[in-house]
């Protein structure tokens, strides 16, 4: 309850439908993992804190985009709002990661004049035979989009706590370096508060000293 | 009944009528004749209308609440009973009258204006604690300012601005008729605010007036300044309080009400652009149309007898009734996630494991030090003298979380709904019959939240039927504020459909003319 935070983060997660984006983020939020679920429909929202540095937090508040066609004119309007996002592919679907392109210029289309910081994942990396897009072809693509790449799974837990810090310290380094800042009338970023009682960093850094949550 | 119905009204009349009224004292609304509610209104009018005889002797009053309190708690009864007039008035345009609506709002505006409430006859005593509360604060950090009397001030103020807000909500549903969304957020936000915040002094209720934010953005805002507040009463050993915003958005209502109201934003702007590009005889016919669909939006009744007498403990009624609502959108939304929610409510009243009313033994005391030991493991508070407090915080605690969850889910849903209808072209129903049924589910969403308050209240007083009213009755009184409060939400959120099915009308027609 006692949530406490510098920054308030809001990402976006796109891609294919059934690429497991809700699958990703029930992981990382619930540390859950179910085999069957139903297709989001428009929008979802989950949100969690993480800690970037001993004593800073950051709260994520997620927002979990349908992947079906048939919702794309509602998701686009949620993009504006978002300082980063995750692109999500299934390497075991070859069309989900050819569909990339088509996402990114999306995204880069709505979220005018902002930019959104991306990170791309290519999820169900569990499903090692059936794999159908290679890792350098995917950090080929990554690299030529200016994004990170990860390979991830919600199954078995592989680099779901990671891809989200990656994204959320690439977002915290152009935060402090003033590349990205806070406005008003948007909200990519918000800023936090820092309780009265931790008065330094030093002070923050001693455990039990701050609330326990 | 209908010869006060108004929602042809065109849109200057209310305002205009806001304008002349804004002096006048308010006279008694049309629907004061059920004697029924005679009751509930004289609670509701006295802060407006008794002032001048108010009685000056603050002892008296407060004995006279202690003797109410300790005869089978009247007071909290006077307090539901407002609720339940809220429902009738608030829900039903029909009987509601322009003059009415104008009152309303020039009455809110007023109070805003003067900063400090006018003393509840009921609660005149917590009024005077209030009052010296401030003039402590004015004069920083009075010493004799109890912290006893800075818990329990800002809910009794409140109290004070009670009637006031609950005209704001009245006119909610008329305003939105004449003045379009903006109106709505504009009430919308000042009524979030005061209630959110519980600032008994309305400081910055003049400056929100002057803005022109969103009802989200004014949700997120109150949360934030709970955030802060609980921020910095980390290390402060100070009993910890619901926090109502906290807690909606801790279940997605903001986030949820957010896109709505985006959604709704970019529908509204589509409907303008589209009327602009028609003209002559095309033009009139679809303006025709949606006024329809407008006065489907306005028309929300709402019998709170109905209520009287129903139980639905398990809550299979409602999960039935919103479950026939949903079908009859055909847009295959389900109300899984609200019958969740409403289970996660029961399950919180039976952990609470408050023994059945009448169940008392006839000593009081035996009785309290009973459900006290009852509830005490669950406190884990050391003390006879906490304990004995530690039971009502729980479950206002318990009724302020169900509230914040049910009316989330209750966001989610409309949200859902509002998605669903935008994709779906030319479904099996007519935007009209999605309207009127949309019009249902908020009744619905609204009785629930209504029938919810009830229980924990009564939870309340059988629990602190031993504690003193200064300690029960601010929870009690919070717990209604936030019940009027969620209720409103879910009939804002229901208004910001409106957009959302005027787009999917104009689509369907024009998609069916060009086929």
């Amino acid at each position: 309850m006692e949530a406490i935070w510098i920054y308030q983060f809001r990402l976006i997660v796109i891609g294919d439908s059934t690429v497991g984006k809700s699958c990703l983020l029930r992981r990382f939020t619930e540390g859950k993992f179910t085999d069957v679920s139903d297709p989001t429909v428009g929008v979802d929202f989950f949100a969690r804190l993480v800690e970037i540095e001993p004593g800073k937090r950051i709260k994520l508040q997620l927002w979990d985009t349908a992947g079906q066609e048939r919702f794309r004119s509602i998701t686009r309007s949620y993009y504006r709002n978002s300082v980063g996002g995750l692109l999500v592919f299934d390497l075991t679907n070859r069309r989900s990661f050819e569909h990339l392109k088509d996402w990114l210029d999306e995204s880069k289309m709505y979220v005018q004049p902002f930019e959104i910081v991306f990170l791309l994942v290519g999820h169900k990396c569990d499903a090692g035979h059936q794999r159908q897009v290679s890792r350098e072809e995917a950090e080929r693509f990554a690299l030529a989009c200016g994004m990170k790449y990860i390979e991830t799974s919600a199954k078995d837990a592989t680099n779901v706590e990671e891809s989200f810090t990656i994204l959320t310290r690439d977002i915290y380094e152009r935060v402090k370096r003033g590349h990205i800042s806070i406005q008003e009338d948007w909200e990519g970023v918000k800023s936090g508060f820092i309780p009265n009682v931790v008065h330094s960093s030093e002070e923050a850094v001693k455990p039990g000293r701050r609330c326990p949550c | 009944m209908s010869e006060t119905k108004s929602s042809g009204d065109p849109a200057g009349k209310t305002e205009i009528q806001e304008n002349s009224d804004a002096q006048q004292p308010p006279s008694p609304a049309p629907e004061d004749v059920d004697p029924s509610k005679a009751e509930v209104r004289v609670t509701r009018k006295r802060p407006e209308s008794k002032l001048p005889s108010e009685p000056k002797d603050p002892e008296q009053k407060q004995a006279n609440e202690n003797s109410q309190q300790a005869s089978g708690a009247p007071a909290p009864q006077g307090a539901w009973g407002y609720w339940g007039s809220w429902g009738k008035s608030i829900l039903s345009t029909a009987t509601a009258t322009v003059a009415t609506v104008g009152q309303g709002i020039s009455q809110v505006i007023e109070k805003a204006e003067s900063s400090l409430g006018i003393p509840n006859p009921t609660d005149l005593s917590t009024q005077i604690k209030e009052e010296e509360r401030q003039e402590g604060s004015s004069s920083s950090e009075h010493p004799g300012t109890s912290r006893e009397s800075d818990s329990t001030s800002p809910i009794g103020g409140a109290i004070g601005m009670f009637s006031s807000l609950s005209s704001v909500v009245q006119s909610t549903g008329k305003t939105m008729i004449s003045g379009g969304l903006d109106a709505l957020e504009f009430i919308g936000k000042k009524t979030m605010d005061v209630i959110a915040e519980g600032d008994p002094g309305f400081k910055k209720t003049k400056g929100l007036m002057s803005r022109t934010s969103t009802l989200s953005q004014v949700l997120r805002e109150a949360k934030e300044r709970e955030e802060k507040q609980t921020a910095e009463q980390v290390s402060a050993d100070t009993v910890r309080k619901a926090h109502y915003g906290m807690l909606f958005d801790e279940f997605q209502g903001l986030s949820h009400l957010e896109a709505l109201e985006i959604l709704s934003r970019e529908s509204e702007a589509k409907v303008k652009s589209i009327l602009a590009s028609m003209s002559g005889q095309e033009l009139h016919k679809m303006k025709e149309e949606l006024e329809q669909i407008r006065e489907a939006f306005s028309l929300v009744d709402f019998d709170d007898e109905d209520l009287d007498g129903r139980k639905d403990e398990d809550g299979t009624e409602f999960v039935k009734e919103l479950t026939d609502v949903l079908a009859e959108l055909q847009i295959s939304a389900t109300a899984d996630k609200l019958s969740r929610a409403r289970k996660s409510a029961c399950d919180r009243i039976s952990e609470l494991n408050v023994p059945a009313e009448g169940s008392q033994v006839e000593d009081g005391k035996e009785a309290s030090e009973a459900s006290g030991a009852e509830l005490i493991s669950r406190c884990s508070v050391e003390g006879a003298q906490r304990s004995v407090a530690c039971p009502p915080q729980e479950i206002h605690t318990s009724a302020i979380t169900s509230l914040a969850e049910l009316t989330a889910r209750s966001i989610e849903q409309f949200h859902k709904v509002a998605e669903l209808i935008l994709h779906s072209q030319n479904a099996g129903a007519t935007t009209l019959g999605q309207a009127s049924a949309l019009s249902q589910m908020t009744v619905i969403l609204c009785k629930e939240i209504s029938l919810l308050s009830r229980r924990f209240t009564s939870c309340l007083t059988t629990v602190g039927s031993n504690e003193k009213g200064d300690v029960l009755n601010p929870l009690i009184t919070g717990v209604f504020l936030e019940a009027s409060n969620s209720a409103s939400y879910v009939q804002d959120a229901f208004q910001l459909l409106l957009p959302v099915l005027e787009i999917a009308h104009i689509q369907t027609c024009t998609n069916s003319s060009q086929l």
